[in-house]
This record gives structure tokens, C-alpha cells and sequence, in this order.
């Protein structure tokens, strides 16, 4: 597991190893003020991170998935994105299918969740649907599956795990010292009269720690979800041979300024682009979870084939800095060189329009939340919540009594 | 979804591949953004997308009627006037969730658009159209 996670990402692992360092200072500095005790804060500090990993272990999927309001759809229920997301499982190698979601939200976005790979599912807005057509579909199914497949959840999730353990702490920490203050300040004041300036510098390194600790732990969460970002891309311009198909789907979720209404900050990094992304931000700094769209565009764009290693060539031609490339050496000798498919023909299997694919949408999202289906003589449609008592309804537009 | 007036779960409507909410007991309709765009895409090809913005601008209508959430952000509407002579007293969602019609408004409209159907073919004037069509059997 740590071979492929790793796999000559040492960056990654020292950025991880960084924050685990980072938890590890803060449980003991806090031990230090609170108990006089380094080694207890330490203890502390490791307990919440056990429980808070157990946790996320084993329901971090569904808790995320329940956070999204994302509803698990079947084969009959979407067709057309079940077989998208087939398609991307045989082309990445993926044992087992993993499961679909779909979160009713008009914004444009996807993520994948689960520990391992075979126990994998990937949500995506019913707003993608309706807007991407077959090939910009599969870019983007093929970007969430290359997260599974790449163990990026199984990182990702143990990340967010430090990070959240540093927050908790430093939140909790604060809060304490904040009552000390106001209820035993004097107290303490006045018993411990000697060793002030040991205690004073105690408290300035825990003060300093609590506002710092989160935040450095925060940038460290970003950069290594951001070159996992760059990998993706690559596997699904590899899995796809048709990397304008994400391309062209990057450039309509950049230019949908759609928020989505139930991401959160540690979940954004779960998502193919950054769900807090607003009308004219500066993309390319510290803190943003996700390289620019823009640049993600180019890379893609600029690609003369399908293998990683062309992505990475495409990289570095971008960056023009010459040296290292994004792509890892195992991933680039994996796989030769692979050559670019046309798009997918008009002909053959006709491709939905957007209104097609609306209903499509929405006939998932009627069925997953159980409405009941009413067709009238009248060529119109009823759709009648689980809740409906009464045994008929009028139709509204013809005026016919139907029983239901 | 939930009706912004009486609170019962409303019933959905599509007619020609358009899907409104309706409410039952209190005759409302809920006429989504995404809906909303749609109509209005397949009846013309250029200007599409835009309407919605336009009808958030409008001025805001003094009325004594409560004002009324939306279904969806759950933020207060603003009401305004959705077309001319006499107009519609309508709630809009002003992040652009939709437009909601109250039962009575949408009574009082189906009744003047038999007497005069309306000419004109202005974006609002469509919308009058589509539910007047929709709602056909509904007096």
C-alpha cells in the first residue's frame, strides 16, 4: 500500500510525516502547560487521533456521503452514467465497481470516497449530468477513479485525519485556557509565585502553537492534495485516450460559478474542482486545494498522446522550468506510449441533448427518493411524492380524474 | 419538495419534457431556475439563461401579502410583477432558485389569459404563456 501511495512521491510522505510531527509537538507543548507533563499531552493527543481515525476508518465513507446528501443510485436508475463509470472501471484496471451516487445540486462537481479499492464509490451532481456530454463524463469519471486507483482517498482521508486532530486540539486547548483565565487565573497566580518565567514561555510557545498548528497543518493538507490532483488528471487522459474530453468538461465546471451547497472545507479536496471557487479568484496560491482549472486545461490540452509520460512532458512544457516533471517514474515506465482517440463518433449511439439528459437526470432522482410515476392520457407526466395519500389525483392540464 | 405556503409535499408536473412543482391544496407552482431556462431554451435559440436574472431585478412590488421562502435556499422572496395589464404578483428567489406562483395569482391569470391570450412575445410574457398552457384544465 505504501509502495503505490508512495511510489517515488517522497514529497507526499514528507509532507505527511511533517504533519504527524506537527501533532505529535502540539500534544506535547499543550501537556507541558496543562499538567506540567509533556508525555500526557502526548497521550492525549494520539488518543483523539485513534478514535477520530477508527472513525473515519470505518464510516468516513458514509458520513461523507451522507454529508454530500448523496443518494446511491443503480444500473436501471442512471444507465448512461453506470455505463461511463463501467467503462472507467475495465480501462483502470479496478477489480470491483464501485458505487454511484448522485447529489441533487445544480453545481458542477464529483468526488470518490473509500478506504480501499474495493469497497470504492464515486458521487457525482446531478448539474454534471445534465451538462457534460459522454466524453466529458468519462474525463471526469476517469479522474475519480484514478483517485481510487491511485490510493489518493486512502491518503487523503488519513490527512484530513491529522489535520482534524490538530484543530480539535487547538480548538479545545484555547477554550480551556480561555475558562483557566477567567475562573482560576488568580489562583494559580498566586501559588505558584516561583518559576513565572519557565511557565510564561511554556504558555507563549502553546499560545503560538494553537494559532499556528492549524494553519501550517492546513497548507500541508493542500499541497499534497494538489499533486494528487496533476496524477489523476494524467491517469484519466490515460484511461480515456482522450484527454480533451476532460479538458472540455474542467473548462464548463470553471466556467459554472454554482457553489455547491453541502461542501465543507475538509471536504473540498474530495472534489475534481474546488467546490468554494469564486467568480475571479486568484486560483494559484497556498492555500487552494486544487491547481488552477486553467492550467489543468492547458496540460491536457497540450498532450500528443494518452501515456502518462506525455502528460508529463506536457507539464513541464507549460511550466517551461525545465527539471522535474508531476507525474512519478513508476507511473510514466508503466505504461508506453499510448495514442490519442478520435472523440466519440456523433453516429452510432445518438448522443442526449441537455433536455434529454435533464430528465434522465431528474427520472434518477424521482426514482432514488421513491415518487410515484402517473403517465396521463393527456401526454402529461405526474410525479407523486411517497407521502401522497388519496387514492386519485386531477390531471391539471386535461382536467381527467386518475386513480392512482 | 415542500410548499412555501401550506407546507404539504407538492406533486410534480412535467409537460413537454418541463417539470413544475404544484401544490395541491393550496393550487401553487414552483417553476425552477433550471426548469426555468430550459422552457425557454427550447422555444428560441438565441437570449436563453438570461431571464431569470432579469426577473430578479425588477422592482419590488408593495404588497400586503406575507412574504413567502423559498422551497429550496429557504432565504425570503421578493415579490414583483410578472407581466403587463393587470401583471402577476409572483415570488422570486433572489439567488436564483426560482419563481413561485401563488394559487389565487395563477387562478386570476388562467382567467385573464382566456379572455385575452397574450400577444406579446416578451421572456415574462412566455412564462404567463407555458403555465397558462400547463395548467389548462385548472380555473
Amino acid at each position: 500500500m505504501w509502495e503505490q501511495i508512495g511510489s517515488n512521491q517522497r514529497k507526499s510522505v514528507i509532507l505527511v510525516v511533517a504533519m504527524a510531527l506537527l501533532l505529535v509537538v502540539i500534544g506535547y507543548v499543550l501537556g507541558l502547560y496543562f499538567f506540567g507533563n509533556g508525555m500526557g499531552g502526548l497521550i492525549i493527543a494520539l488518543v483523539v487521533w485513534a478514535i477520530l481515525n477508527l472513525v473515519g476508518y470505518f464510516q468516513g465513507d458514509s458520513i461523507l456521503l451522507g454529508m454530500a446528501k448523496a443518494k446511491k443510485i443503480s444500473r436501471d436508475d442512471h444507465p448512461r452514467l453506470y455505463n461511463v463509470v463501467e467503462e472507467m472501471k475495465i480501462a483502470s484496471g479496478l477489480e470491483k465497481m464501485p458505487d454511484i451516487y448522485i447529489i441533487d445540486d445544480q453545481a458542477l462537481n464529483a468526488f470518490a470516497t473509500g478506504r480501499d479499492i474495493n469497497k470504492a464509490a464515486v458521487a457525482v451532481t446531478s448539474g454534471l449530468l445534465e451538462k457534460l456530454n459522454r466524453d466529458e463524463l468519462q474525463g471526469v469519471i476517469g479522474h475519480e477513479l484514478a483517485h481510487i486507483k491511485n490510493r489518493d482517498v486512502l491518503l487523503m482521508t488519513m490527512c484530513s485525519i491529522l489535520l482534524g486532530t490538530i484543530v480539535i486540539l487547538s480548538w479545545y486547548a484555547s477554550r480551556v485556557m480561555f475558562f483557566n483565565a477567567m475562573v482560576g487565573g488568580r489562583r494559580t497566580s498566586s501559588s505558584q509565585g516561583g518559576g513565572g518565567a519557565a511557565q510564561l514561555i511554556i504558555l507563549a510557545v502553546a499560545l503560538l502553537l494553537m494559532i499556528l498548528a492549524p494553519i501550517a497543518a492546513q497548507l500541508i493538507y493542500f499541497a499534497v492534495s494538489r499533486k494528487r490532483e496533476y496524477l489523476a488528471d494524467a491517469s484519466s487522459a490515460l484511461y480515456t485516450r482522450y484527454p480533451d474530453g476532460l479538458a472540455s468538461a474542467l473548462e464548463k465546471l470553471g466556467a459554472s460559478t454554482c457553489q455547491l451547497k453541502s461542501a465543507n472545507k475538509a471536504t473540498a479536496p474530495m472534489y475534481i474542482v474546488n467546490p468554494f471557487r469564486k467568480k475571479g479568484m486568484a486560483a494559484s496560491d497556498l492555500s487552494s486545494t486544487h491547481p488552477p482549472i486553467s492550467e489543468r486545461i492547458r496540460i491536457l490540452r497540450a498532450m500528443g498522446g494518452a501515456s502518462p509520460s506525455e502528460y508529463d512532458r506536457a507539464y513541464q512544457q507549460i511550466h517551461q522550468k525545465g527539471g522535474r516533471g508531476i507525474i512519478p517514474g513508476s507511473a510514466i515506465s508503466a505504461a508506453g506510449a499510448i495514442s490519442l482517440r478520435a472523440a466519440s463518433p456523433a453516429a452510432g449511439k445518438k448522443e442526449p441533448g441537455e433536455m434529454q439528459r435533464k430528465r434522465e437526470t431528474s427520472d434518477a432522482l424521482w426514482k432514488v427518493n421513491k415518487y410515484r410515476t402517473i403517465d396521463c392520457e393527456c401526454g402529461t407526466r405526474l410525479r407523486l411524492p411517497p407521502g401522497f395519500r388519496g387514492n386519485r389525483v386531477r390531471c391539471p392540464h386535461c382536467g381527467r380524474t386518475i386513480s392512482v | 419538495m415542500i410548499c412555501p405556503v401550506c407546507k404539504s409535499d407538492m406533486i410534480v408536473v412535467e409537460y413537454k419534457d418541463i417539470e413544475l412543482d404544484h401544490c395541491l391544496d393550496c393550487g401553487g407552482v414552483w417553476f425552477d431556475a433550471g426548469e426555468l431556462a430550459l422552457m425557454l431554451q427550447s422555444l428560441e435559440i438565441a437570449g436563453h439563461g438570461l431571464c431569470l436574472a432579469e426577473i430578479i431585478k425588477f422592482p419590488e412590488a408593495i404588497s400586503s401579502e406575507k412574504k413567502r421562502r423559498c422551497p429550496i435556499c429557504g432565504h425570503r422572496m421578493k415579490k414583483t410583477i410578472l407581466g403587463k395589464e393587470p401583471g402577476t404578483l409572483i415570488d422570486v428567489c433572489d439567488r436564483g432558485d426560482g419563481l413561485w406562483f401563488d394559487g389565487g395569482e395563477l387562478a386570476q391569470l388562467l382567467k385573464h389569459l382566456v379572455k385575452s391570450p397574450g400577444k406579446e412575445q416578451n421572456e415574462p410574457q412566455k412564462i404567463i404563456n407555458f403555465l397558462g398552457e400547463v395548467f389548462h384544465a385548472q380555473e
